[in-house]
């Protein structure tokens, strides 16, 4: 241990070599599902060297060790957190919005007694935005929600993020992705750049403080057609994914819709529910 | 050019029958489970699936089950690659709509041409 | 018509649904694990998560269970319970004809260091292959100290390519540089075996760490 007690002034230059790189991809890919191309090894090894230096390991093979076999896994969380983007915004994966007007809706009405409600939870809901993106696009890109009854159901565990949410006062960065119209119909504009939503849309979110890891919590979720997890499952350790997957089918009416983040996929968590694929999203559904 | 996807969760044997299809003029995708194997078939019209057993979260025959009941992947040619020998084994691929079923590890000239005269009734394309 | 709310009072409303035939303790429980309803048995199995003296009944329930979301729901209780008898109890499976039954073993038991460390010897032991692969997929993902050490027994020593194949897969990712020469030598052991020269190959890169 040559090393102790000299200081650095600057971290030792770190490689990481292209087995290196290999075993660390397709270590990630079979815990995720996610893959990094070839073209990702700049924003790949720049995040695993950072965490390096941040553990206190000088090689990759130390790190990988370390991380590999930590028994609470909180290392390769931070490593997903790091490797993913997770913010949000109004309209962000807008193409599962098209896919909840232009199929899934029309799949759940297809399979409901006349004049049963429509209900639809997001989950976690942060801020806000996910859940009144869905509302915005039911009354704007969907034409039968004037026949129909629908329900929308948020929750978060966090509760000042529910505040903000009921609040409904949002940044230039939350709205910059909303068409100029919807912006302008549904929104008044605060100092700062902010925009407050109207509060027809406000009152008509249902939003709750739930986990969605407590049993507790999640008895009286039951009977959703559709529900947003976005972002959230990749978060969560091995045991934890599991659980809340079963929790998440046990709250769909049998042939509900479950859809997650553009990264994620049921594939590493459950066979529990049929994967479906629409024009616009792969969707995954609890059995008729 | 012909599709094949790769559904096995050894990173070793996946790289190993990639080699080999590419050799022999497919392009391969993988998967690491059945329910990947499913998310990616809905999505790319395969040619060909090669299909390991025994799988995390969704097994080999229950996979191959799927794609067989799904109208959109149904004729798709598959073959299944496992470690299991014994008679049963393979009755029971057969069963679940295998068209070949080979026991690992397998000659890279056996997987080669098997291949591709499972994949040539169109003809090229 | 519209976007709309549910009353206060009726949000509470809709919670599991409850089986009144059966009685929520222990016999109840037992009894409606093999109810003709998939429902009632998938609430019962999940349920019994609660119970650990229920672990024989919920692994006697796998053999037969044939819904796949009752079976994911019996699998779930006996993680969570997590015992040495679940241990016990799922092992048998590994030598059952169900491919999906094996592989739902695997992925608890490799979960459950503690209670199945002290079985994977005897495991490697085996005399059937499968077994034995099976057991290097368990020690894919266990934590426990002893996984590496475990996996490279098998490359040393265990006669069959497939056995030893899938180690040297699971060692490509948790292997160290001195395991280099252990992996190196199963080229000699199974000389006409192409797969198994790639599979070396590959293996001492990655543990290498170089190229």
């Amino acid at each position: 241990m040559g090393h102790s007690g000299v200081a650095r002034e600057s971290a030792p230059e770190v490689r990481i070599t292209d087995a290196e790189f290999e075993r660390f991809r397709d270590y990630f890919y079979r815990k995720t599902g996610i893959r990094f191309e070839d073209s990702k090894r700049y924003f790949v090894d720049k995040r695993l060297i950072q965490r390096m230096h941040q553990t206190g390991h000088e090689s990759f093979r130390e790190y990988f060790a370390f991380m590999r076999f930590q028994a609470s896994g909180k290392e390769f969380q931070e490593l997903v957190n790091l490797m993913t983007v997770n913010e949000t915004y109004f309209f962000r994966e807008e193409y599962q919005l098209k896919c909840m007007v232009n199929a899934l809706l029309g799949e759940v009405l297809h399979h409901q007694r006349p004049g049963e409600t429509v209900r639809i939870w997001s989950v976690p809901c942060s801020t806000g935005e996910e859940p009144y993106s869905i509302a915005l696009y039911l009354l704007e890109f969907w034409d039968r929600i004037d026949e129909v009854d629908v329900e929308i159901v948020a929750s978060d565990i966090d509760t000042q993020a529910l505040e903000k949410a009921r609040a409904g006062v949002f940044s230039r960065r939350s709205v910059n992705h909303l068409p100029r119209w919807i912006l302008e119909k549904y929104f008044e504009p605060l100092a700062g750049g902010y925009h407050r939503l109207c509060e027809d849309l406000r009152t008509c979110v249902d939003f709750r403080r739930i986990n969605l890891c407590d049993p507790k919590d999640t008895r009286g979720m039951r009977d959703f057609d559709i529900i947003f997890c976005r972002n959230l499952l990749i978060y969560f350790d091995e045991a934890s994914q599991r659980q809340a997957a079963e929790t998440l089918y046990d709250a769909l009416k049998p042939g509900g819709f479950v859809l997650l983040g553009h990264s994620e996929s049921m594939s590493r968590i459950t066979s529990l529910f049929k994967v479906r694929r629409f024009e616009d999203a792969i969707v995954y559904q609890r059995s008729i | 050019m012909r599709r094949a996807l790769i559904v096995d969760d050894a990173v070793t044997v996946r790289m190993y029958h990639r080699q080999i299809l590419e050799g022999a003029g497919f392009e391969v995708d993988e998967a690491e489970n059945g329910v990947e194997a499913l998310e990616k078939a809905l999505v790319v019209p395969y040619d060909l699936l090669l299909v390991d057993v025994n799988m995390p979260k969704m097994d080999g025959y229950t996979f191959l089950k799927e794609v067989r009941s799904t109208p959109q992947l149904r004729a798709i040619p598959a073959v299944m690659i496992s470690t299991e020998a014994e008679r049963r084994d393979r009755e029971q691929a057969y069963r679940v709509g295998a068209n070949l079923y080979l026991v690992k590890p397998v000659r890279p000239e056996t997987l080669a041409w098997r291949a591709t005269l499972m994949t040539a009734r169109g003809g090229s394309r | 018509m519209g976007l709309v709310k549910r009353a206060k009072e009726d949000q509470a409303a809709p919670s599991k649904p409850h089986i009144r035939k059966y009685g929520r303790d222990l016999q109840g429980l037992l009894a409606q694990l093999h109810d003709d309803q998939v429902k009632a048995r998938r609430w019962a199995a999940r349920d019994l998560a609660a119970h650990p003296e229920a672990v024989s009944a919920l692994c006697e329930r796998l053999r037969v269970e044939p819904d796949p979301t009752v079976r994911e729901a019996l699998f779930g209780s006996l993680l969570a319970i997590g015992t040495e008898a679940v241990v016990e109890g799922l092992i048998p499976l590994l030598r059952g004809e169900d491919a999906g039954l094996r592989n739902g073993a695997v992925e608890v038991l490799r979960q459950l260091p503690d209670a199945v460390g002290h079985r994977i010897a005897a495991l490697l032991a085996d005399p059937d292959p499968d077994v034995r692969i099976f057991a290097v997929d368990i020690l894919r993902d266990l934590a426990h100290p002893q996984a590496p050490g475990w996996l490279l027994a098998v490359v040393e020593s265990d006669e069959h390519v497939n056995v030893v194949t899938t180690a040297i897969d699971r060692l490509a990712e948790v292997g160290t540089p001195d395991m280099a020469p252990a992996i190196q030598a199963v080229k000699d052991r199974f000389p006409n075996e192409p797969f198994v020269g790639f599979a070396v190959d590959t293996a001492l890169k990655r543990v290498l760490g170089d190229g």
